[in-house]
């Protein structure tokens, strides 16, 4: 029934797929992170693009841990804006509403990386 | 220079689609291009070097090297003759020192520039039934192969059985105030090439002689100053040319201002005629050079034409036309907003702009000084000034007056008023002044203001706050304030931001980084100035909030960007129109500057609300009654596209409001391209209307055989990327319902 490419069904190229997506932004943060901590600005992005950047790894490696460190990330992401800027919706916009919407296909790949665990721990591959 | 199109809510998906491609600091017009060749000739002024000139009355003119370049004399016409101010013939009443209820007589109704009406046909219990009653196209928009440089900015006038309007090139119509109907239309031919950094004609003016009998031609006249130049007079009647006036109804403005191109100095604003002189000032295209044309404001004749004074800076006690090969000083602060004026004082207030080579000021002179950004009042018998009234010194931030100040009764300690005017600037700080001295009514707090940051221009130690008047500016920017539909254009904006030199509203410039400058050249009280109800005492004033991100660069840089001013024969639109990059020849640097925004999203990099308007109660104790964003997302988004969400974000908004006796406030001005009514007492907004363009225009009210009228010029502006019409819009309330 699931249609296969490549011989991994395709949830599992999604989950690649967010988990590049993850990466890349993870990249973007650790970089401009740390040009802004220089320039004396906020440590969020910095802090928060490490997590983003193992997330992605762990995902492109199909571990569970790399939903949960999503979810860290996004927990970090809500305290550290209602820490900043309060519950203004118009203010939580750029930093919250983004973040959340991504969870959702996260949330999603939590029983595909089972899966691949759970493969993983039968054949010894990934 | 599309920022005005910007984010409004809820387009977090895009957090998907992130921009990660590079932001580039900024755009270079034509970057890459070979340095700009210094050649020397015609048309290329032999100007002074990287110095003051020696005199400072005059600087060796180029002529008879570098004349006026065809078209800089629209009309090819001759000199005109001077008149002396004591023979000019007393002046009747006009047709705006106390207007039919039904008029509107002025650019702002009347001579005190209230922008009030005593109409009250249109309440707040009726408005929402308004509608279109005609619309008219006034035929000047972007031709195929021009470049989008429109904003008609367009008021008419009414006075009795006429609507009176330009085009915004200019040409004059009458139009049946009930039908639309177009009575008669003066073309006046303009070029596209005189057309300066927009093609705006704010209004006419309407003037009554007292020489040419009643019932005879041009007994009632319409006076317009033209983008190419001209100052004209025709018939109110008929539009014919007025005969004694000029030459043939045309004066060449041009006169004695030396070496020019077209589209480098141009009138926008209706002229304004105080005790029989007709005073007219012009704006100068920003940024261009230290020596460019003249700001030189002057006054003519009403009835001949001919020309009474001059108001020179750097030749204050020089008041005649220049003669022989001599010209208005170059370089001086110039007026391009509309001047207010007080016959009962004989006096002209004229709202000030920066000296050229707006962001360094090592080069003006004390005289410029003592008069940039400010007040200045002109004795309309002398051209001198009576007095002078500062709002920024040293203004290197572009804080130029771009507002007509209002003329009303303040409420005195004593129970007596004190004849004021209102000073609206850039800044938000509103000023009230006594307008017989200049002296301020409320309290002015000199503040410290930080030291320069660059070598050989040193700035005030100090700059006056309205502490008596409701701010209309926002908190200074903090990194936490940036903003974005993502995470990443947050991150991005915030670096920017942290990148940029700012210390406040005075940051001065700087050339080693950016420097932010907030409110900014686009902040505060602009040309749409504001509305005062003399009957409740209430000032309605629409402002913005949109700072711009700066830095001074060396001239090797300039000549890397390729930035030429508009009278170097290399010069190609593009290559640093005003607003943005500048080369400011003949100062050591020339300026880059853009608006603080993410260039990718073209969204301005801070939160919104981006444009407010604000009610205050001036007779007890100037308190806000008031205050909301003005404009909704509807037209607005990243990437210029539009949400449709009708949420009252706060857009940039350009034009001013009308405030009526019915208890309505009529205001266009916001990017979303609405014309809206709000309860004057409740600021409530009660109606609105899609217009066929931005709504970026002052609009006006009239009466015609019982019935009320509301007319806006929904002309668009190109720099505020709103749809550019010829269109005029009058709504009336359906005749069941009156």
């Amino acid at each position: 029934m699931l249609r296969e490419y490549g011989g991994k069904p395709l949830v599992e190229w999604l989950v690649l797929l967010l988990g590049i997506v993850i990466f890349l932004v993870g990249l973007v943060f650790v970089a401009g992170g740390a040009e802004l901590a220089l320039l004396g600005g906020s440590l969020y992005y910095l802090l928060c693009g490490l997590v983003l950047l193992a997330s992605g790894l762990c995902m492109l490696m199909g571990r569970l841990q790399g939903a949960l460190l999503y979810l860290v990330a996004l927990a970090y992401t809500w305290v550290w804006s209602v820490w900043e800027i309060g519950f203004s919706p118009i203010d939580l916009l750029p930093r919250a509403f983004g973040p959340t919407l991504l969870a959702l296909p996260v949330l999603f790949s939590i029983p595909v990386l089972r899966r691949m665990a759970a493969r993983r721990a039968i054949g010894g591959t990934c | 220079m599309r920022w005005y199109r910007f984010l409004a809510i809820g387009m977090g998906a895009a957090w998907l689609c992130l921009p990660v491609s590079s932001h580039a600091q900024f755009a270079a017009a034509g970057s890459g291009g070979p340095p700009g060749a210094s050649i020397p000739g015609p048309g290329r002024a032999d100007e002074p070097a990287e110095q003051a000139p020696a005199d400072p009355g005059y600087f060796a003119g180029p002529s008879p090297y570098a004349p006026q370049a065809p078209g800089v004399n629209a009309a090819n016409l001759p000199d005109i003759g001077s008149v002396a101010a004591d023979s000019l013939p007393i002046m009747l009443p006009q047709a705006g020192a106390d207007p039919a209820p039904g008029d509107w007589a002025t650019y702002g109704r009347d001579d005190a520039q209230t922008r009030y009406s005593p109409l009250a046909q249109i309440t707040p219990e009726n408005v929402s039934h308004l509608q279109v009653a005609f619309t008219y196209h006034t035929g000047s928009y972007p031709r195929p192969g021009q470049t989008n440089k429109w904003a008609a900015e367009t008021t008419p006038i009414k006075v009795g059985d006429g609507l009176y309007m330009c085009s915004a090139q200019n040409d004059i119509m009458k139009l049946d105030p009930a039908t639309g109907k177009e009575i008669w239309r003066r073309n006046l031919g303009e070029k596209y090439e005189a057309i300066p950094y927009t093609a705006a004609c704010k209004g006419v003016t309407y003037f009554t002689s007292s020489q040419v009998p009643q019932g005879q031609p041009c007994h009632n006249r319409i006076l317009e100053g033209t983008l190419d130049m001209r100052l004209v007079a025709v018939d109110a009647a008929t539009g014919e040319f007025c005969p004694g006036f000029g030459h043939g109804g045309q004066v060449n403005l041009m006169q004695g201002m030396g070496e020019s191109v077209p589209g480098f100095v141009a009138m926008t604003v209706p002229p304004t005629v105080v005790n029989g002189v007709v005073v007219v000032n012009h704006q100068v295209l920003d940024g261009q050079r230290r020596w460019a044309p003249s700001g030189v404001v002057r006054g003519y004749d009403a009835e001949s034409g001919r020309f009474v004074w001059a108001w020179d800076v750097k030749r204050p006690d020089d008041h005649d036309q220049p003669t022989g090969n001599r010209h208005y000083s170059r370089g001086t602060p110039n007026s391009w907003a509309a001047m207010t004026g007080d016959d009962a004082l004989g006096l002209v207030y004229v709202p000030t702009g920066n000296s050229a080579g707006d962001y360094f000021s090592g080069y003006r002179s004390a005289a410029e000084n003592a008069v940039s950004t400010s007040i200045v009042a002109l004795d309309v018998k002398t051209g001198s000034p009576r007095w002078v009234f500062q709002t920024v010194h040293k203004d290197v931030w572009d804080y130029d007056m771009g507002s007509q100040v209002t003329i009303m009764d303040m409420p005195g300690t004593d129970g007596q008023t004190v004849p004021a005017i209102i000073v609206p600037t850039k800044r938000g700080q509103t000023f009230v002044l006594d307008r017989r001295t200049g002296q301020s009514i409320l309290p002015v707090e000199e503040r410290p203001a930080p030291a320069g940051d660059v070598a050989g221009d040193t700035r005030a130690s100090t700059q006056p706050w309205s502490v008596g008047m409701p701010s209309l500016h926002m908190p200074d920017l903090r990194e936490k304030d940036m903003w974005g539909m993502s995470p990443i254009d947050q991150l991005y904006c915030r670096i920017k931001f942290r990148r940029a030199h700012y210390m406040g509203e005075f940051t001065p410039p700087s050339l080693d980084r950016p420097w932010i400058m907030y409110p900014g050249n686009n902040g505060g009280s602009d040309w749409g100035s504001m509305a005062y109800d003399p009957q409740t005492g209430i000032l309605i004033a629409n402002w913005n909030a949109s700072p711009m991100y700066a830095q001074l660069i060396t001239r090797n840089k300039a000549d890397a960007l390729n930035l030429m001013p508009i009278d170097d024969p290399h010069y190609h639109p593009g290559a640093g129109a005003a607003e943005g990059n500048g080369p400011m020849e003949g100062t050591p640097y020339a300026i880059t500057i853009a608006p603080f925004w993410d260039p990718f999203t073209r969204m301005l990099c801070h939160k919104p609300p981006y444009g407010m308007i604000t009610a205050i109660d001036m007779k007890h104790g100037q308190k806000v009654l008031w205050q909301h964003p003005l404009g909704t997302a509807r037209a607005n988004g990243p990437w210029g596209l539009p949400t449709g969400l009708p949420w009252e974000i706060g857009t940039p908004n350009n034009g001013g409001a009308v405030v009526t006796a019915g208890g309505l406030v009529f205001i266009g001005a916001a990017t979303d391209n609405l014309i809206r009514a709000i309860d004057e007492r409740t600021g409530k907004v009660l109606w609105s209307h899609v217009l066929p363009g931005g709504g970026q225009a002052n609009p006006m009210t009239y009466e015609v055989n019982g019935r009320q009228y509301v007319a806006i010029m929904a002309g668009g502006h190109h720099f505020m990327m709103t749809p550019v019409t010829d269109e005029l819009v009058v709504f009336a309330l359906p005749q069941a319902a009156q």
